[in-house]
């Protein structure tokens, strides 16, 4: 059976190799860091297929995240799964930072 | 690094570690996941916020340039092209790249074979050398595409290659990455390493295009 992630051989448009591109933003590079750091040879905590396993899991919502957010739905799934933090704890911590970031755009 | 590298000129942080503010926000929602789980991460003690500076810091000496060199050497050293082509591991370990747990395979371009590399199932890619891919390797066009139809792929990126070459698509994954060695431009004899680096682009590592040709060095 083919995944969402699965592109290879697909009809596809043509390659517009300018499309998107852009430095990556600070924002993307965090994403990306986190990912690496709980690669690493210190932490072990995950692997790169274990990763693609989160992101093919998202099934048709694989296509909507832009490619960041997909990794960062990974991250966040991988850690609730090896237990690093609970739902619980992410659902708390969510709410704390929904206030202060609301307010920060706000400009406060 | 050297002193070709742009990110130099424009600092990505303060002194105090806080991005200079010229990025677009992302989205609120992905702002608050990524945000929680970066605290979660850093009060669980299972990462420090010093070791998520110091890894964007890594990344942004990763890149084309750090490419060009291994290239250019392996076109002026024979014994590092031959370790590079058969056990890449100990060529890397001289540029301080350690590839692990990943594996590198270097595919070499001839005078009869053109190798390109594609992910088709996500954007596996050589990061510890070349960093961060563009934003078309891991789009679906590419990663469709090129393994049906990797000559019209080609012409897209404005590489034209003749009938009787042959073409190999590698598809990546997550243990093993490839990397393109390019075939050095005719009349570069006696060029040195640092003259060469400048005609070798990321595009020609990955294998959409070629190399610059030698009257296009330092544009």
């Amino acid at each position: 059976m083919r995944g969402p992630h699965d592109y290879g051989g697909l009809p596809a448009g043509p390659v517009d190799p300018d499309k998107h591109e852009h430095d990556p933003t600070h924002w993307e590079k965090t994403v990306d860091a986190l990912m690496m750091l709980i690669f690493d040879q210190k932490r072990r905590l995950a692997r790169v297929d274990e990763s693609r396993r989160m992101q093919e899991a998202l099934g048709e919502d694989y296509h909507k995240f832009p490619y960041y957010e997909r990794w960062l739905q990974a991250v966040t799934w991988l850690m609730l799964e090896k237990g690093v933090f609970t739902a619980e704890e992410l659902e708390a911590k969510q709410g704390e930072v929904r206030t202060r970031l609301e307010a920060e755009r706000n400009g406060a | 690094m050297s002193e070709h590298h742009h990110d130099h000129d424009h600092p990505t942080h303060t002194h105090d570690g806080k991005p200079i503010q010229e990025d677009p926000l992302p989205p609120l929602e992905a702002q608050i996941l990524e945000t929680s789980v970066r605290e979660l991460l850093i009060e669980k003690g299972v990462v420090s916020a010093d070791e998520i500076r110091r890894a964007i810091e890594a990344m942004e000496t990763r890149g084309e340039a750090l490419g060009a060199k291994i290239v250019a050497r392996a076109w002026t050293d024979p014994d590092f092209k031959e370790k590079l082509l058969h056990n890449s591991d100990d060529a890397l370990m001289e540029f301080g790249i350690n590839m692990s747990p990943m594996e590198l395979c270097v595919v070499e371009n001839t005078d009869d074979v053109h190798n390109m590399v594609v992910c088709t199932l996500c954007s596996c890619y050589p990061r510890p050398i070349l960093g961060i891919p563009p934003a078309w390797y891991k789009r679906r066009d590419y990663r469709a595409r090129a393994v049906r139809e990797p000559r019209a792929v080609l012409k897209e990126f404005g590489t034209e290659l003749p009938d009787g070459k042959q073409v190999r698509v590698h598809d990546s994954n997550a243990d093993l990455r490839y990397l393109v060695l390019p075939k050095r431009p005719e009349g570069t004899e006696g060029w040195s390493a640092e003259q060469l680096e400048e005609l070798i682009t990321r595009d020609s590592m990955i294998g959409v295009s070629d190399v610059l040709a030698p009257s296009e060095a330092g544009s």
